[in-house]
């Protein structure tokens, strides 16, 4: 005989109704005007302003531009990556309490504070301090990604396994040669995953930090739509997607690599 | 002289006794078994003489020298340089060939490295130390353990269940390695085990009670 079906959760199903009901009343209170969005002549608005992305620019001398472009945008997003990984192991370790519960608690608020803020609000303060181009956009990253890697870190390093490290305590290792030769080499795999994984999204996050006059692809973009040149605004598009797959393939095959 | 002397050694645990006054001498080049039931406070007594925790009254005499005169980095030097631990669990590091793992205790005492090869030849492990722990069997991973306690020549090797993890068979063989190359390493052990065949292997057995540690 079958086993009888588990009983209905009235408090799960009361709670999806609420949240239907909730989505439903959000959209009666926007002024949406469907009938304007479907209508032909949108459509063709929409037809005639991707029309005007084809064909994308490519004179020799804007693909040198956009190629120095798609170079600043990169390194931005590698250096701004490479910097939080450091200031991240740098705060893991306290973070772990590895230094005591007294420096524990501060460092994990420094961190949530770090990854609190977004990459554009960061751009957008540093700008004030470094001025416009790629060095306010590498900060930016490098102070969000900071609070990621070292909050990811610091969840590495807790879950580590302790009987390694222990073991090499016991047989007279001191504390630094024991991290360095047991803890540190379990987890560094995971903690260059994490860095290659940061490191894709801040390619994406690099491009968009261009925009508000970070340097690289995002600020080309943004000049060249400004000024309705729209194949040149596809071309940049392009180079931005190309970088992204590009990074997004290497860095996977390097996490499977490490992860094998 | 003894090399290792524990005098009316005592230890509480949340006003639980868990040792109460353990006086014996163990000497140079002996192999000991102490049995007992779990909970008797073995492995608190191989924590004690490694100087990992402090007994409450008492003294434990490594060499003639009092280890609760040792701080802590004296004693961390202590265990580098004069002991070799030997665990249930292996702990042997993963991420490390079978010969930098051996090598190890070598490197933190600034020894030449080349004495690891021929302790895992010693251990029958020749010709692999460039495999890595996840190659080898529960008892080969034992061997390494054994040829990284003694590599570097310690006075006294601690055991806690080292066949705790093995089948008869292997714990047979294991057994039988470290008591000859305990012999001839000239280094003391003390093993700590449930198991009656194991305990067999050494020179003295004891028997770690509420009365004490008793000759079993």
């Amino acid at each position: 005989m079958m086993p009888a079906a588990p009983p209905r959760d009235r408090a799960a199903l009361a709670l999806a109704a609420l949240l239907v009901l909730l989505a439903v009343a959000s959209f009666a209170t926007l002024d949406l005007q469907w009938s304007a969005f479907f209508a032909p002549e949108a459509a063709a608005s929409t037809a005639e302003f991707l029309a005007g992305f084809a064909p994308p620019e490519l004179a020799p001398a804007f693909l040198l531009r956009t190629l120095q472009a798609t170079l600043e945008t990169l390194a931005m997003s590698a250096l701004g990556t490479l910097i939080a990984a450091g200031c991240g192991l740098a705060l893991a370790l306290p973070g772990a309490g590895r230094f005591g519960r007294l420096a524990r608690v501060p460092t994990r608020i420094v961190l949530n504070v770090l990854r609190s803020i977004p990459e554009l609000v960061w751009a957008a303060l540093l700008l004030v301090a470094a001025g416009l181009g790629p060095l306010a956009g590498t900060l930016a990253l490098a102070a969000h990604t900071s609070g990621v890697l070292g909050r990811l870190f610091a969840d590495a390093l807790e879950n580590a396994p302790p009987q390694p490290e222990q073991a090499l305590r016991t047989n007279g290792a001191g504390a630094l040669a024991a991290f360095f030769y047991a803890t540190l080499p379990l987890t560094l795999p995971q903690m260059l995953s994490y860095t290659l994984y940061r490191w894709e999204n801040n390619i994406r996050a690099a491009a968009v930090l261009g925009v508000v006059g970070a340097g690289g692809l995002g600020q080309m973009l943004k000049y060249h739509l400004s000024l309705f040149q729209m194949p040149s605004a596809a071309t940049a598009i392009l180079a931005t997607l190309l970088l992204v797959a590009l990074v997004d393939a290497l860095s996977f095959a390097v996490r499977r690599w490490l992860t094998r | 002289m003894s090399l290792l002397e524990l005098r009316a050694v005592r230890k509480t645990y949340g006003g639980r006794t868990v040792l109460g006054g353990i006086s014996h001498a163990f000497a140079a080049g002996e192999f000991a078994a102490i049995m007992g039931e779990s909970g008797v406070g073995k492995s608190t007594l191989l924590n004690l003489i490694a100087g990992l925790d402090a007994p409450d009254s008492g003294a434990i005499l490594f060499d003639g020298q009092d280890l609760g005169t040792l701080d802590d980095r004296a004693a961390t030097l202590l265990r580098r340089r004069r002991m070799g631990f030997i665990f249930q669990a292996f702990h042997i590091l993963p991420h490390l060939t079978l010969e930098q793992n051996v090598a190890l205790p070598l490197l933190l005492n600034g020894l030449p490295l080349d004495a690891a090869a021929p302790m895992l030849e010693a251990v029958g492990l020749g010709g692999r130390g460039a495999d890595f722990p996840r190659q080898l069997s529960g008892g080969e991973m034992q061997r390494v353990a054994i040829a990284r306690a003694l590599v570097h020549r310690p006075a006294l090797v601690l055991a806690d269940e080292p066949t705790g993890n093995l089948d008869p068979e292997t714990a047979e063989h294991i057994l039988t390695l470290l008591r000859s190359e305990l012999r001839r390493n000239h280094a003391c052990a003390v093993m700590v085990t449930h198991s009656h065949a194991a305990a067999e292997k050494a020179d003295k057995t004891f028997v770690l009670g509420a009365s004490g540690l008793q000759t079993g």
